[in-house]
């Protein structure tokens, strides 16, 4: 070969990528304006972290995809941004066996984004034995069946009470043109006040107003879902008007933003308790004296002033949110007391002789670990987890925080290889206190194995008669104070930040739920 | 010439094939149940341990795990990675249609590295222990020493947030390219000036470039004609190396600006524990990475006749 040709060639090639690139930018550069001409004013634009990974009733919704699925699909029963329970895609319904059957009466002259109307059999079709709901959390449901076009009757295996579970957004009604003719899945179809338009993978997800809604129509015409996992670029996007609503504000931007004009914060109160859960499996856990004496340690007023700038409820080892249902305002709860958590590991043998700062019993030194997860709630854990473990220093305990991804947690979860690990939301979806089976022994996840317990949070999922319900989920919560399976820390708020055009929001507790009804634009 | 790339790719598929048994063996001794994954995927929070034991069985997920790498290096044969476990997506598919994301921001920065570093470094090289070398080197060290993710940051906050110049996230315009690009090409810059400097003060004080100069060349032709070319031999293989790693995704670039690529896929999976996902993102990227420097040896080849083994053209 020639030696010039080959520089020729060389030069050539590298022309060639520089084009390729440039053409491939070009390209882009149209699509873009594409879609920035046809921008209305109703057109409102949502930052999200992650992306909708799935708009099936096959799996469950996980991350952000809620916020998204809470516009295009509908539940039988709903809840209003306070938590109670209000009529949705059902306008009545009723028990006359202690709820082992329910019927729901439906409303009518619902239509479905791709035209066809709402009935019993698309009930039938959503809770079919086919859906996650049904294997998962519906499992003691046993069939459902349309007694008539507008009545649906779910038949249970054990008495339960449904309609707080047909709640969740993560399990809502969806209609049969979601699937084609062979069974498989095309696109969502559900009553919502807004349809699915597009999709583009981890980018965004748009959704047009749905013009034959039954109840009030959205004002938008259009909202777009942004994704954008990094929460600093997120409140960027925000103040540069590149978005106009973000959820999850981190707690440390609040302030500043508030401060900026035209920004305005909305915070709620919202379902999720972050708490720390016991190896009560293994020493020194295993002795509720050692328990309570974390709960007398640490200051959960503390964590919420210093670590996340008083946002937030300190909870002193209440298990409910005060927004969630049957949540006990007299309960008595913990408030930090140095000198009793030091006389209950006294007395439960841990002794400091030597003095070196550190407890021991039997030749054993009073160590333990605290786990805290590298995923999307580390920025809030890890500065929590410091303020406990300084917390327990002080009372002779030495705790090593261990940050790790799910993986390594579930590995020493199944072995047992931990002491404390600090979580947050599990079992938390409306108002309806299931979280309780998070302590009981069937649960993968328990820690905590005590027949009483069982029996008591079973007696109380059982329970339909109101009063009851109350008195069993009282004595359950003061179950928890007293034996702390878990330590609860701090009742979460919601924060939402909007943008200077944004009119009409109003921020709901329900979590992952995204309230659009009422909110309009007015851009300058 | 030909028996040279014969040789080259015969390595590389053995590197690969090594490859697919590292991957392997590392997903399955990575902490973390599959079945597990599966399990919270499909029903969330709310599950039973007979859930995840059931879901073990029907995912041959049960299996020993020889069988298990056998069956595993079966499907790739046919080019099959699997599916995700979580959103059940074919694995393959997904990489590909982050690819073009990646693979456009990669040759964005590397476009942005070699137009600050080269004519950097020629700079620096020539005017050597001046205060504008110095100058330069300083500069550069700082490039080598920012962390993207704190560059990335300051940058949106600069161009976006103060001067609403360039959008602070996404993909889809020349616009868009332009932070994430800088962030990564800066950083890549820093290194490929001082690479510059160095290997162009050392062809210079060679006694060709006497040579060149006796037989009165003027200044600039010994630079281009003569220094350049052998200067710039080192260059190219890092700037190879460095492409390959860009291929592989930039991951928290892509994190910072939301760009919709593979590193932020890899990530997204990490922290999902999709094991399926994790293992075709790493294979892929190795692959990625074995043939980009496949490219860079036959390159060289191309522009240095001293490499060129048996020739017979």
């Amino acid at each position: 070969m020639n030696r010039n040709f080959k520089f020729i060639l060389t030069i050539c090639m590298l022309l060639a990528v520089i084009m390729a690139s440039a053409c491939i930018g070009e390209e882009k550069e149209e699509t873009a304006k594409d879609t920035g001409s046809g921008e209305s004013s109703q057109e409102l634009v949502v930052g999200i972290s992650s992306d909708v990974n799935n708009w099936y009733l096959e799996m469950f919704a996980g991350g952000d995809s809620r916020f998204v699925w809470s516009q295009v699909y509908e539940t039988l029963l709903r809840l209003d941004s306070d938590l109670k329970i209000i009529p949705g895609l059902a306008e009545s319904w009723e028990t006359n066996d202690n709820g082992k059957t329910w019927i729901f009466h439906l409303r009518e002259n619902v239509t479905f984004h791709d035209g066809m109307p709402f009935d019993a059999d698309s009930v039938v079709f959503s809770y079919s034995n086919k859906s996650y709901a049904r294997q998962a959390v519906l499992r003691p449901v046993q069939s459902v069946e349309a007694l008539d076009k507008h009545t649906v009757k779910f038949v249970l295996a054990k008495p339960m009470p449904l309609p707080y579970y047909l709640t969740h957004v993560a399990w809502p009604v969806m209609g049969p043109g979601c699937l084609d003719a062979e069974g498989k899945f095309v696109k969502p179809i559900g009553t919502g006040p807004f349809k699915f338009e597009r999709q583009t993978k981890d980018q965004e997800v748009v959704l047009t107003r749905n013009d034959a809604y039954w109840g009030d129509k959205s004002l938008l015409d259009k909202v777009t879902f942004k994704v954008i996992p990094e929460a600093a670029t997120r409140v960027i996007a925000l103040e540069t008007g590149e978005v106009d609503m973000i959820i999850k504000v981190p707690e440390y931007d609040v302030k500043r933003l508030e401060a900026k004009e035209g920004i305005q914060i909305h915070r709620k109160l919202t379902t999720f308790t972050d708490f720390l859960q016991f190896n009560c499996d293994s020493s020194p856990f295993n002795d509720t004296r050692v328990r309570q004496s974390v709960a007398y340690a640490v200051d959960t007023q503390a964590i919420v002033n210093e670590v996340l700038e008083g946002i937030g409820k300190p909870a002193g080892g209440r298990a409910y949110s005060p927004v969630m249902m049957y949540s006990d305002p007299d309960l008595k709860t913990y408030t930090q007391d140095l000198e009793k958590a030091k006389t209950l590991l006294e007395e439960a043998g841990w002794k400091d002789p030597d003095g070196d700062g550190i407890r021991n019993k039997d030749g054993k030194p009073l160590q333990t670990t605290l786990i805290v997860s590298k995923g999307v709630w580390a920025a809030r854990h890890n500065p929590m987890a410091q303020v406990v473990q300084g917390a327990l220093g002080e009372i002779g305990m030495d705790v090593k925080i261990q940050v790790l991804d799910d993986g390594g947690i579930s590995k020493l979860e199944s072995t047992g290889d931990f002491g404390m690990i600090l979580r947050t939301g599990y079992f938390v979806w409306g108002p309806y206190p299931r979280h309780f089976f998070v302590h009981h022994s069937a649960n993968p996840y328990s820690h905590y194995h005590n027949e009483t317990y069982d029996q008591l949070v079973n007696a109380a999922d059982m329970a339909i008669d109101t009063k009851e319900q109350e008195e069993l989920y009282h004595n359950l919560q003061a179950y928890v104070i007293d034996e702390v399976p878990a330590f609860y820390l701090v009742h979460e708020e919601k924060i939402v930040g909007t943008g200077p055009s944004v009119k009409g929001y109003t921020i709901s507790s329900e979590d992952p739920w995204l309230n659009l009804s009422g909110v309009y634009l007015e851009r300058k | 010439m030909w028996k040279y790339i014969a040789k080259r790719l015969a390595m590389v598929s053995i590197v690969i094939t090594g490859v697919t048994f590292v991957v392997f063996s590392a997903m399955y001794l990575a902490p973390g149940d599959p079945a597990e994954v599966i399990a919270l995927a499909r029903y969330g929070d709310d599950l039973s341990v007979s859930q995840i034991e059931t879901l073990r069985e029907a995912e041959g997920l049960d299996a020993p795990v020889h069988v298990q790498y056998l069956i595993w290096l079966g499907h790739l044969l046919r080019l099959d990675l699997g599916k995700s476990l979580v959103t059940s997506e074919d694995v393959l598919t997904e990489i590909l249609q982050k690819l073009p994301a990646t693979a456009e921001l990669a040759v964005a920065s590397l476009l942005v590295s070699l137009m600050i570093a080269l004519p950097a470094g020629v700079l620096s090289a020539l005017r050597k222990n001046t205060l504008l070398d110095s100058g330069c080197m300083f500069v550069s060290l700082l490039g080598v020493s920012i962390p993207n993710f704190w560059l990335g940051l300051l940058l949106i906050w600069l161009f976006a947030l103060t001067l609403q110049m360039f959008p602070s996230f996404g993909y889809g315009s020349l616009k868009h390219f332009v932070l994430p690009a800088f962030t990564l090409g800066t950083s890549m810059a820093a290194v490929t000036a001082r690479l510059t400097r160095a290997s162009l003060i050392e062809v210079m004080g060679q006694e060709y470039i006497v040579a060149a100069r006796a037989r009165g060349f003027d200044e600039g032709t010994v630079l281009i004609r003569h220094a350049m070319k052998n200067a710039l031999l080192p260059v190219l293989t890092f700037a190879g190396m460095q492409f390959g790693y860009l291929l592989g995704g930039a991951v928290i670039v892509e994190t910072i600006f939301s760009w919709p690529g593979i590193g932020k896929l890899l990530v997204d999976s990490i922290f999902a524990m999709d094991f399926s996902m994790i293992q075709g993102c790493v294979l892929f990227i190795a692959v990625l990475f074995s043939l980009s420097n496949l490219a860079v040896d036959l390159l060289y080849a191309v522009l240095d006749p001293r490499i060129r083994y048996d020739r017979h053209d």
